[in-house]
């Protein structure tokens, strides 16, 4: 296997480390006291320097990889890295131990080109070394250039992805079918070369730049001297369909050219297709008439209205229930839908919930999410059957407030339960029960149209209201948001039994302690 | 027709869709496979047009055919436009030729209504699915959602597309009804809700079949009915809240030809809706909430950003000692970011935080100054009038150049 590109660098650039930390330990050295035991140091952390630099053009070579996990790896297993006080008596010949994230941060300023960038990542390592781990804070002197190089560095690699195109070679030309020239500012090309692998699957392609050349075969990469600028010299025919879009996707009715120049730098213009095109278009629409969006040469065309009639046009839908529209009080803005109760028509027993939850204004139904869920294991326990029974709730819109990026539940106001009582009643007047559960406090006001009235006074009492059994419990929703475990169990079991009894005085029995 | 001109007239046509983001699609790599594109969850802006804004993705109509009578949209049933229609193939060779020159990172498809909803939808979905099944296309989808389409087509273009859109269009049902009659914001909710009832599926079941990995978005025409900027933000959050939403997209209202009686002939400032777009990131990031922003009717203020504006009215906060403050609370200091706020709660616990510090953090300097204290640094007018500050600190007025744009040409 030849040797790959990105090797070839990194033998290039691994051996520019070694000159340059010899001339920085020399710096170093001639104001260090201990300069025998200094300098054993120092090589060693000149070795760690170069495999950063290796790793930082994020060489493909398997030995420099595994050193640098090795190294990496070393480093996780020390884990008193942070508390270690500065070492006062450094050993010859031991190895630098940097955290994981340093070593990121070398990888990437490695790649940043200044002709003083190994001294300073020399220096960087250590002063890391000699305990000052703040050398990598954005507050320190050295931290700030170091995370700047990383940035500067990264910047440019986002930029190569960004702004680097590719020209298609005639079919008959043979591999690589595409081409593309670029001059990065930094020693980038590897890691991009790898981000072009990714995206063109097997097609061929190559990149050029000043310092070097990129070929993928479409299967591998091989590195090569840099070739004269080449790109410009094909032609591409789909260079026009992309000018075309690019000059019918701007609007002019918002020109803002300084915002545009402000996002690509002026160095990247010269290589952009679209360069060619932009000096026209801000022209124009700075000194055109047409203060409109469209572009004008689509305005120019022949246009076509289309003749069809308003009643033709609009979709079939289904006629909304009077429901949807409730516009009784204001909950209906917020909501996504309306819950009507759901159950057998002629059931003998209705359960009125407070109001729909979140799952269920999503989903149109009522008790489908987590308190559903309990519900459902409560009749269960109870040994009723959900097809036989009707469940509704007080408040068919869910009422809730932000709370980041989620819906709080937050409890009707007697207004909003008295305005949605008229939808109640239809239920009531339909299904006609002869039992009511009222889970919670809401549905309870709701029944007894008031609000001073308290659960307590009502609970594991079943009475007579409006010729019917009114059963009052808790809501499944409490049961599972109080807080300890055993009135948790309480609550539940109080379901339970409120099921149980309404069951009871449906078969006609009476209500136990009447 | 060529497909140079149907470039021209449904690239045009789709220009007033904001939403251009390649980003939050899961990794894929077509290393060593065959077909092609990548995706790293970061999009990548590929160009910028001299309005500014990023060419992320091919934004294409595939027809601006429409039945609809929308107000607001170049592309209504009786506008006098040019119209064209791509075939599939086309969309798809575009996608490709495109995506193999670097130009984007995908494709953001949406339509003109033709025949009806589903028939619309069935289309969207084809082209996805082409370029999915037949072309191994790993680059980005998104595909614009039509409302009232089978809830069938919306799960299959979920499948497909990364990102799916549904637009709310305008911030008041009342608005809706007026300038866009055959749309209907209950059904839209609906679609919304289906969509999020799908990605929460998704969620809890990983084993469940894809379901637009990007999550889904939807864009709010600010300028075209007469709702203010709080109107605006509490209809957005309450998407943001109901639906799981990724981003809600501003387009300030853009004149078009031949425009009808019923919306402005001239368009909103534009720096409305970058106000707007300060305030939902305050929403989205900054746990701030629309009532704290504009706590009655109104519009935010233009000459300070949303969060100056917020800090000039709650001087009770102010100045906040860095060393000691709540780090959510760091992050509501005019001129310090969330990333800022963050370096500095690290920094602190280190060593006490000093005004070199931020200047070192590239905090804005002026603007932070009347609202912090550090271990060396106290505002020395802390008592200092809200509108004093507001003017010291407002964008300066200038004097706009006579012909600003053939300048910088």
């Amino acid at each position: 296997m030849p040797p790959t590109a990105v090797g070839e660098l990194v033998n290039d650039s691994g051996s520019k480390v070694v000159k340059e930390v010899e001339v920085a330990s020399a710096v170093e050295v001639a104001s260090a006291v201990e300069v025998e035991v200094e300098v054993e140091v120092e090589v060693e952390a000149a070795s760690a320097v170069e495999v950063a630099s290796e790793a930082g053009s994020k060489a493909v070579t398997e030995s420099a990889s595994e050193t640098a996990s090795k190294l990496a790896s070393e480093e996780t297993h020390n884990p008193d890295e942070r508390s270690d006080p500065p070492p006062s008596n450094f050993q010859p010949g031991a190895q630098p131990r940097i955290s994981r994230k340093l070593m990121e941060m070398l990888q990437g300023a490695a790649c940043y080109r200044a002709h003083d960038r190994w001294a300073f990542l020399y220096r960087v390592l250590w002063r890391w070394h000699s305990g000052e781990h703040d050398v990598i804070s954005m507050a320190d002197v050295d931290g700030t250039r170091l995370h700047h190089m990383v940035r500067a560095a990264r910047h440019e690699e986002h930029d190569m992805h960004a702004y680097l195109r590719f020209r298609e070679r005639p079919e008959e030309a043979g591999a690589p079918r595409f081409v593309a020239w670029f001059e990065p500012a930094h020693d980038v090309l590897p890691q991009v070369a790898q981000h072009f692998a990714k995206r063109m699957g097997k097609t061929s392609w190559m990149i050029a730049t000043p310092e070097a050349t990129v070929l993928w075969d479409g299967a591998r990469l091989h590195t090569g001297e840099a070739l004269a600028r080449s790109a410009a010299d094909f032609d591409d025919a789909g260079e026009s369909l992309w000018l075309t879009y690019y000059r019918s996707i701007f609007n002019p009715a918002r020109l803002n050219a300084d915002i545009m120049h402000g996002h690509i730098r002026q160095r990247f213009w010269k290589n952009l297709p679209e360069a060619a095109v932009v000096p026209h278009m801000v022209t124009q629409a700075a000194a055109g008439a047409r203060k409109v969006g469209q572009l004008d040469t689509v305005g120019k065309r022949g246009g076509t209205t289309i003749p069809i009639s308003s009643e033709k046009a609009a979709p079939e839908r289904q006629q909304p229930s009077s429901l949807d529209e409730c516009r009784r009080c204001d909950l209906w803005q917020n909501a996504t839908q309306a819950v009507a109760g759901q159950g057998a028509r002629r059931a003998k027993i209705m359960l009125v919930g407070e109001q729909p939850g979140d799952q269920e204004d999503l989903a149109g139904k009522p008790f489908v999410g987590p308190a559903g869920d309990l519900l459902d294991k409560a009749m269960d326990e109870a040994a009723l059957d959900r097809r036989t029974v009707y469940v509704t709730n007080a408040v068919k819109h869910f009422k809730w407030e932000p709370r980041g990026k989620r819906r709080l539940h937050k409890t009707p106001a007697q207004k909003e339960v008295m305005a949605c009582r008229y939808w109640l009643e239809t239920e009531l007047e339909t299904v006609a029960p002869d039992v009511l559960v009222a889970l919670g406090s809401t549905a309870l006001k709701s029944i007894l149209q008031t609000g001073s009235v308290t659960m307590k006074d009502y609970m594991g009492a079943p009475f007579e209201h409006e010729g019917r059994w009114v059963v009052v419990t808790y809501h499944p929703a409490y049961a599972l948001r109080v807080p300890d475990r055993e009135s948790r169990q309480a609550a539940f079991a109080a379901i339970v039994e409120a099921l149980k009894t309404a069951q009871q005085l449906a078969s006609g029995g009476t209500a136990p302690g009447l | 027709m060529e497909l140079n001109d149907k470039l021209e007239i449904l690239a045009d046509a789709a220009k007033y869709d904001a939403s251009c983001a390649s980003s939050g699609a899961p990794k894929r790599s077509s290393e060593g496979k065959d077909g092609l594109g990548a995706t790293n969850g970061m999009g990548i802006c590929h160009s910028y047009t001299p309005d500014g804004r990023c060419v992320s993705l091919l934004k294409i109509l595939l027809t601006n055919f429409c039945v609809y009578d929308c107000q607001y949209c170049v592309n209504r049933r009786t506008s006098n436009v040019p119209r064209a229609r791509f075939t599939v193939q086309e969309v798809v060779k575009l996608t490709v030729d495109f995506y193999l020159r670097n130009y984007i990172d995908g494709l953001f498809l949406s339509s003109g209504i033709i025949q009806s909803a589903d028939y619309t939808m069935e289309q969207l979905v084809a082209v996805a699915r082409e370029l999915r099944e037949v072309h191994q296309f790993r680059g980005y989808i998104h595909l614009k959602t039509i409302p009232d389409a089978d809830p069938a087509l919306i799960e299959a273009a979920g499948r497909y597309a990364d990102r799916l859109s549904v637009n709310i269009e305008l911030p008041t049902q009342d608005s809706v009804q007026r300038l866009a009659p055959e749309k209907n914001v209950h059904t839209i909710k609906l679609a919304m809700g289906n969509i999020r009832l799908k990605l929460d599926e998704k969620e809890n079941e990983p084993k469940a079949p894809k379901f637009a990995p990007a999550g889904q978005s939807t864009q709010m025409i600010v300028g075209a009915d007469a709702s203010d900027d709080a109107r605006i933000l509490t209809t957005a959050e309450t998407l943001y809240g109901s639906y799981k939403l990724k981003r809600v997209y501003y387009s300030a209202f853009s004149p078009i030809p031949e425009s009808p009686k019923s919306v402005p002939l001239a368009p909103p400032p534009l720096l409305r809706e970058h106000r707007l777009y300060q305030a939902d990131f305050l929403l989205r990031s900054y746990g701030f909430q629309a009532k704290e922003l504009l706590p009655d009717s109104g519009n935010l203020p233009l000459d300070i950003d949303p969060k100056l504006a917020w800090a000039l009215t709650h001087r009770e906060h102010f100045p906040m000692d860095l060393n000691r403050a709540e780090p959510q609370m760091i992050a509501r200091i005019p001129g310090i970011g969330i990333r800022n706020a963050q370096r500095i709660v690290e920094l602190r616990r280190m060593r006490q935080v000093r005004w070199a510090d931020l200047a070192r953090l590239r905090c804005s300097m002026k603007k932070v100054a009347p609202f912090i204290v550090t271990a060396d640094y106290r505002p020395a007018q802390d008592t200092t009038p809200s509108d004093t500050l507001r003017k010291a600190m407002a964008d300066v007025p200038q004097q706009m150049a006579l012909f600003p744009e053939l300048q910088a040409a």
